[in-house]
């Protein structure tokens, strides 16, 4: 920038302001790349970041620091087109330039020169990476090197040699020359040569080579133009065929862009390039010439497909997610708020040092807590919102369930679909979808009748299936619901009764209905292939009643129709709790899973130990202790806090030592080791470090009652 | 002379220097644009002779900026700024029409010789 005139000064300061910043965003996306190491999005900003650095630099004059950048940059280059894979040397390399390029700043902003380092070592660590990558032989050519035209022998590589080159055509080039010279064309060479200065040769000539496309017919270009480019500085000297019922002033014209050093045009006869020669060399050009780009590319000499990328590209798809930018937007407005708040804090926490008045700080502070309350509750839901997805992704391939399997059966189903926006957590789509899958099988299958027995009752041919999504509170529900025979609860009791469930006989519809959800209890004996046998309701209700701590329900009017009901949590992360303390240790049950609280007399209790039931409402529930849940039977009190659960159409008192608080928790997994009797549907830990578990509430119902 | 030109590049630095060369030879800066949405708008706002487009941008890129102001105006001048390893997004301008780029870190003599010849053709 010597010859400019610009104000070197202020050059310079907007220089390092610029700099500075972009080498603090690239330390700090190095750090988050190291713990995620496949985020093709982190990779793409640090090559961004070493790329702005690297021409700023370079334009200032700071040849150190551009080169450590442009070699860093080299190394990235592989890593975002998938060819490298972002391993420890190769982060380690990449965070020693970076924090090389941090005190070479530091230096310049001190007034130093940046070649007052030593970047030898780290540029000796970045090239052997490069080089080492996977298809490179070398620095400095990486895609082109490898890229020579598929399947061409020693006659491509021939024309990189500067001087009269051979032109070769192919059978479709010969034909175009043929019926160019029939349309009475005249045939040019030209030779474009590219000025030493211009630093992408191949673009250029590209240029040139589009410019005389739009006045004539480019027949060859050598070195190619289609298809993945050779290496660059070949392209300095370019040949083009071209046929024209223009003259050569027009061809000058067009082919003279700048950056041009010099265009060459000489007529030339058609026999020259029609004359039968060499057929054989210029069909096997030919039959590379004519591959699509990529895969020309990815030949390697033999014939054999290289080693790609794609595979490694496809496992960076995988760990990334698509979110709505909206989304996004929400939860940066927040963060703008929250750091808003902080100075405030700041501020506030500055004010007491300074001795200001108590009382009004305090007030302040409340506020202040108050509104980042809001903000941390709404940055919570945004986060929430991040992770939700509409529920069609599962729906849209029910019409074409619906189709093969009504054709399959011989009954005309229709189906419909509502509330397909419905969100729902990204982790509930891939368990949520094979339980959906079978309950529409099943209707189809079992309730849905064949058409003659339809119009016999009086319904229409077509069967009617709908699958309705909606949200209601903090829970999701799904209803699919069918016009079929529906269920005979009377056959149902039957065949309870035969089975020996303990009493059946005086069991109620609902309770009827929910022995659907046992293993092994079916009363369909005619098993089709489709919804197979073994596998039943109680997969779906131990998919959806364990693994995503919802409940299903079934209903069902004779000769009218079945409706089963899923009704799922909004996300599975974050849960409202109730922590209580019994046994000793402390718990978390789900809001969800609580009906109310209560508190219990010992003289209310009846029954005999482990067997024990009280009164609620109308009912006579269970009651559990968690003393007795873990073996170690009740403490004995004369009173009791305890907690009504609920868990579908079922109830029991949990008996406790003490409620303490209702709130939020994020739910941990929990090692199989520690949950030996499945008590637990997780762990959470709470900010001071203590650990509570998440009872499983579904263990009520699992229990002899 | 004194033809309008929209400057559009994410760095305030390569806009600064672009200003610099530029104004110093007569022309007039009409709007600069720190992403390709806003090099958009300010081309459809203030009807620039020619823009200098940069290609590596945040919200839209500047292939995208270049092939939407294109369909704004199929004669538009864009001059197309990159850097080297870029050769392939150059060529996808030049598919999309544009007639000239430069490679950074430029010279002012080639960004100014670029900005001439565009504008004389025409």
């Amino acid at each position: 920038m010597t010859n400019t005139g610009l104000d070197e000064a202020r050059l310079r300061h907007a220089f390092l302001e610029e700099a500075e910043e972009l080498s603090q965003k690239l330390g700090d996306t190095l750090l988050a790349l190291e713990g995620d190491r496949e985020n093709l999005e982190l990779i793409n900003e640090v090559f961004r970041f070493t790329h702005s650095l690297k021409s700023e630099s370079a334009l200032m004059g700071y040849q150190s620091l551009s080169e450590l950048a442009h070699r860093m940059e080299d190394v990235l280059g592989l890593a975002r087109a998938g060819t490298l894979k972002v391993e420890k040397p190769v982060i380690d390399a990449i965070f020693a330039g970076s924090d090389l390029i941090a005190e070479m700043m530091a230096a310049i902003s001190k007034g130093n020169r940046d070649t007052e380092f030593n970047t030898e070592a780290a540029l000796k660590d970045l090239s052997a990476i490069v080089s080492s990558a996977p298809g490179n032989g070398h620095r400095g050519a990486p895609a082109a090197a490898a890229a020579v035209p598929a399947g061409a022998p020693a006659a491509a590589a021939a024309p990189a040699a500067a001087g009269a080159r051979e032109i070769v055509l192919n059978d479709v080039e010969r034909r175009q020359l043929a019926e160019a010279r029939d349309r009475s064309e005249s045939l040019y060479r030209i030779t474009v040569k590219v000025a030493e200065t211009e630093q992408m040769k191949f673009p250029r000539a590209y240029l040139v080579f589009c410019n005389l496309e739009l006045i004539a017919n480019v027949v060859k270009t050598d070195p190619a133009m289609d298809g993945e480019p050779v290496e660059d500085s070949l392209y300095g000297a370019t040949t083009l065929v071209v046929t024209t019922a223009g003259n050569d002033t027009a061809l000058r014209e067009a082919a003279t862009v700048d950056q041009i050093a010099s265009v060459d045009i000489e007529p030339r006869g058609y026999e020259e390039y029609l004359a039968p020669r060499g057929a054989r060399a210029a069909v096997s050009l030919s039959a590379a010439a004519n591959l699509p780009p990529g895969v020309a590319a990815g030949l390697a000499p033999g014939g054999v497909p290289a080693e790609t990328a794609p595979a490694a590209v496809s496992t960076v798809e995988r760990t990334s997610i698509r979110v709505d930018t909206r989304k996004l937007d929400d939860l940066w407005s927040l963060i703008a708020e929250l750091v808003l708040h902080k100075s405030h804090l700041a501020r506030l926490s500055e004010d007491l040092g300074r001795g200001a008045d108590v009382h009004a700080v305090r007030e302040e502070l409340s506020d202040s807590f108050d509104s980042l309350e809001k903000i941390s509750s709404g940055m919570q839901q945004a986060m929430m919102d991040t992770r939700m997805i509409p529920i069609s992704v599962i729906f849209n391939k029910f019409p074409r369930l619906v189709r093969d399997v009504s054709r399959k059966l011989g009954k005309p189903v229709e189906l419909t679909l509502a509330g397909e926006d419905t969100e729902i957590d990204r982790s509930l789509v891939e368990s949520l979808s094979d339980p959906l899958t079978h309950i529409i099988r099943n209707s189809l299958d079992h309730g849905i009748e064949f058409p003659e027995e339809r119009v016999r009752e009086g319904k229409n041919e077509r069967g009617r299936v709908s699958v309705t999504a909606r949200r209601q509170g903090g829970n999701i529900v799904i209803e699919i619901a069918d016009d079929g025979r529906g269920m005979d609860t009377g056959r149902i009791r039957q065949k309870a009764v035969t089975m020996g469930i303990a009493g059946a006989q005086s069991f109620s519809e609902a309770q009827l209905l929910d022995l659907v959800f046992l293993p092994g209890f079916s009363t369909k004996d005619v098993v089709t292939d489709l919804s197979g046998r073994g596998v039943g309701m109680d997969v779906v209700a131990t998919r959806i009643r364990g693994d995503l701590k919802g409940d299903v329900e079934l209903r069902t009017d004779p000769g009218k129709g079945t409706r089963v009901t899923l009704v799922l949590p909004l996300t599975l992360t974050i849960v409202n709790a109730l922590l209580v303390r019994g046994d000793n240790h402390l718990f978390a049950i789900p809001l969800t899973d609580v009906d109310s609280t209560a508190k219990v007399l010992s003289t209310e209790i009846r029954g005999e130990d482990g067997r024990e039931i009280s009164r609620w409402m109308e009912d006579d529930i269970p009651v559990y202790s968690l003393g007795a849940l873990f073996g170690k039977g009740r403490r004995k009190s004369e009173e009791y806090f305890a907690v009504v659960l609920r868990h579908g159409d079922r109830k029991a008192f949990l008996l406790l030592d003490e409620l303490i608080e209702e709130r939020e928790i994020v739910i941990k997994p929990v090692d199989d080791l520690l949950n030996v009797h499945r008590m637990f549907s997780g762990a959470s830990v709470l900010e001071d470090g203590r650990l509570v578990f998440i009872l499983d509430t579904s263990l009520i119902r699992r229990e002899n009652f | 002379m004194g033809a309008n030109i929209l400057i559009a590049d994410d760095l305030s630095f390569m806009r600064m220097i672009q200003k610099e060369i530029l104004t110093e030879r007569g022309y007039t800066i009409v709007g600069e644009a720190s992403d390709g949405r806003e090099a958009v708008e300010k081309f459809k706002s203030l009807h620039p002779d020619l823009v200098l487009l940069d290609i590596t941008m945040p919200n839209m890129n500047g292939l995208e900026a270049m092939r939407k102001i294109f369909s704004l105006d199929p004669k538009a001048r864009v001059i197309m700024c990159s850097a080297l390893g870029q050769q392939n997004l150059i060529v996808e301008a030049i598919k999309a029409g544009v007639k000239d780029f430069i490679v950074k870190p430029f010279k002012p003599e080639r960004i100014l010789s670029a900005i001439e010849k565009a504008l004389k053709a025409s």
